[in-house]
């Protein structure tokens, strides 16, 4: 018997641990329906139209993304409907019986939340030096700002990390954040803050001036971005590994975004 | 020939035949209310544009503009001999601009901060007063932030005339033009790229400072590349992303926040000395908050 995109959906809710909140927009289908028949699940950070392909190159048609497919949170198809690479893109889609249904908010309520899991994986920082299971506060063998940055750059492959703070400052305690989830740096028991990315001034809470008066005050601080993209892509993996574990009839995998950037020389 | 106020006359009939210090004073109110008469903006009542630190009634000996107001900034402005800071972005940390640090997320009790505390000193003991000057700055018509970012990276023949945010170079490589724009700002590790390296690029739109998803897709498709300060990952980067892969001939520069607003300070440096003539303005330049490790 045919399996449909709704039967995944029902059996990612029923697998979730906890109850699905229909008041989330972000957890939704995106295109087509609970109908279209599945022949193999992607997943993917981003729904992006290159993901789309290779998908499609590899024979899945059910896109399951952490985040949107139309450049804004909302999947707000109005933003974007006269732009060329959407109508480019929706055609691709069509023409391949493409599905996509988002899964956010039930993936960070998911415990464990995967992005912190594939994260943490991805970045070498072993659950022995996790402070408490899930705190995602990680107390590694002192080392600085500088080696512990080029360490991650080095696991990730990645071409365009920022990070800021003094390259020497000796820290050892590290509170890990994704995607745009960064942790406050402006606490007293953490050194290093990682994450995906977050707006350079005018947040909520703080960002880089502080780090860099703490440079000024010699107090060792750092913020260490991966990108968004390749801060939560890693778990996508385990997500993967989730979902072919009670949908075991078809192929399951995930289709990497990678890093958008490179650096000029 | 724009018009003075009395009191501008009067300071300035006052150079050369009468010693600063006997100038009628002027306190750091009294040059945002000339600020505000002459920004040629309708000024807001919800704005970030407030005094941040310091005792607004206090007499300005000199003025520093930056566009962050970090120590090392307020350090340099004071050797400059300044008192009035006017800044384009928060000098605590956040929107919020407390000098004191906000509830931590779950609103965990805020604790004594030792980074909060010694800024606070700092600008006391020093006797600053530091206002800032953001959504009006960047209101004003012709966009100053583009006027300084083109200035920056030695275009400003090449900017339209009635646009500072539209650019025509002769054709060069996004690669050759990204290391050209990453060494004229003296950038470090906050430039990056979206796009073929190889990509030919002629025609430029500027997006100074954080910009949303609308303004992406309003702007690329009408030029080669965007160069944009700041813009939401899952916003235009993966727009930039996705026209690539459509096929579109495009890329995007992303220069970081700060960066991109920096050499608009600058013109606004030179804005201030125009509406207080009888003080010295200085522009505190900001540098490039990211390294990349090797």
């Amino acid at each position: 018997m045919a399996l449909t995109a709704g039967d995944i959906v029902a059996r990612i809710k029923m697998n979730l641990g906890s109850p699905w909140r229909d008041n989330s927009t972000r957890d939704t289908f995106k295109f087509g329906s609970a109908s279209t028949e599945v022949k193999g699940v992607a997943t993917a950070m981003f729904c992006n139209f290159d993901v789309v392909q290779r998908a499609v190159e590899a024979g899945l048609n059910m896109i399951i993304p952490h985040e949107d497919t139309y450049w804004n949170d909302r999947d707000d198809v109005t933003i974007v409907s006269s732009d060329p690479a959407y109508k480019a893109k929706v055609e691709f889609m069509t023409k391949h019986n493409i599905v996509v249904f988002r899964i956010h908010d039930h993936m960070h309520s998911q415990r464990p939340d995967f992005t912190y899991v594939g994260a943490a994986r991805a970045l070498g920082l072993d659950s022995k030096y996790e402070t408490a299971p899930q705190s995602h506060r990680f107390v590694v063998p002192e080392t600085t700002l500088e080696a512990l940055a080029a360490d991650f750059q080095k696991r990730l492959g990645a071409r365009a990390i920022r990070v800021v703070g003094d390259p020497k400052a000796r820290v050892r305690r590290i509170q890990l954040g994704v995607g745009y989830a960064t942790p406050a740096v402006n606490n007293a028991e953490v050194d290093v803050v990682v994450s995906g990315e977050l707006q350079e001034a005018d947040g909520n809470f703080d960002s880089p001036e502080y780090v860099l008066d703490a440079v000024s005050l010699g107090i060792p601080k750092g913020w260490i971005m991966l990108g968004h993209a390749i801060s939560e892509e890693q778990g996508m993996l385990e997500m993967a590994q989730w979902i072919k574990s009670f949908t075991p009839e078809i192929p399951v995998q995930l289709v990497r975004v990678g890093e958008p950037f490179w650096v000029p020389r | 020939m724009h018009s003075i106020s009395r009191r501008e006359f009067v300071s300035i009939a006052a150079v050369g035949v009468l010693s600063r210090q006997v100038q009628t004073p002027v306190t750091a109110s009294d040059l945002v209310e000339r600020i505000k008469q002459r920004s040629g903006v309708e000024w807001r009542t919800n704005t970030v544009d407030t005094f941040k630190a310091g005792d607004p009634a206090t007499i300005v000996k000199g003025i520093a503009v930056c566009a962050m107001p970090t120590m090392d900034a307020l350090k340099r402005a004071v050797s400059a001999g300044a008192n009035f800071v006017i800044t384009c972005e928060p000098t605590f940390y956040s929107r919020g601009d407390s000098a004191s640090p906000a509830a931590g997320r779950g609103n965990a009790a805020p604790v004594a901060d030792p980074i909060f505390n010694a800024k606070n000193e700092f600008i006391k003991s020093n006797g600053l007063v530091v206002w800032r000057f953001s959504d009006h700055w960047r209101q004003r018509k012709p966009d100053p932030l583009s006027i300084g970012l083109t200035d920056a990276l030695g275009w400003s023949r090449q900017r339209a005339a009635d646009d500072p945010a539209r650019v025509t170079l002769s054709r060069v490589s996004l690669d050759t033009l990204a290391s050209d724009i990453k060494k004229k700002l003296g950038a470090r590790g906050g430039i990056r790229v979206v796009g073929d390296p190889r990509l030919n690029v002629q025609k430029i739109g500027l997006l100074p400072g954080t910009t949303a998803i609308q303004a992406a897709i309003a702007l690329l498709p009408e030029v080669d590349i965007v160069v944009a300060g700041e813009v939401r990952e899952w916003e235009s980067v993966e727009y930039a992303r996705d026209t690539v892969t459509a096929g579109g001939k495009k890329g995007l520069i992303l220069l970081g926040r700060v960066v991109s607003e920096d050499p608009g300070m600058k013109v606004c440096a030179e804005w201030v000395k125009s509406v207080a003539p009888e003080l010295r303005a200085t522009w505190i330049p900001t540098t490039d908050p990211y390294w990349r490790p090797s």
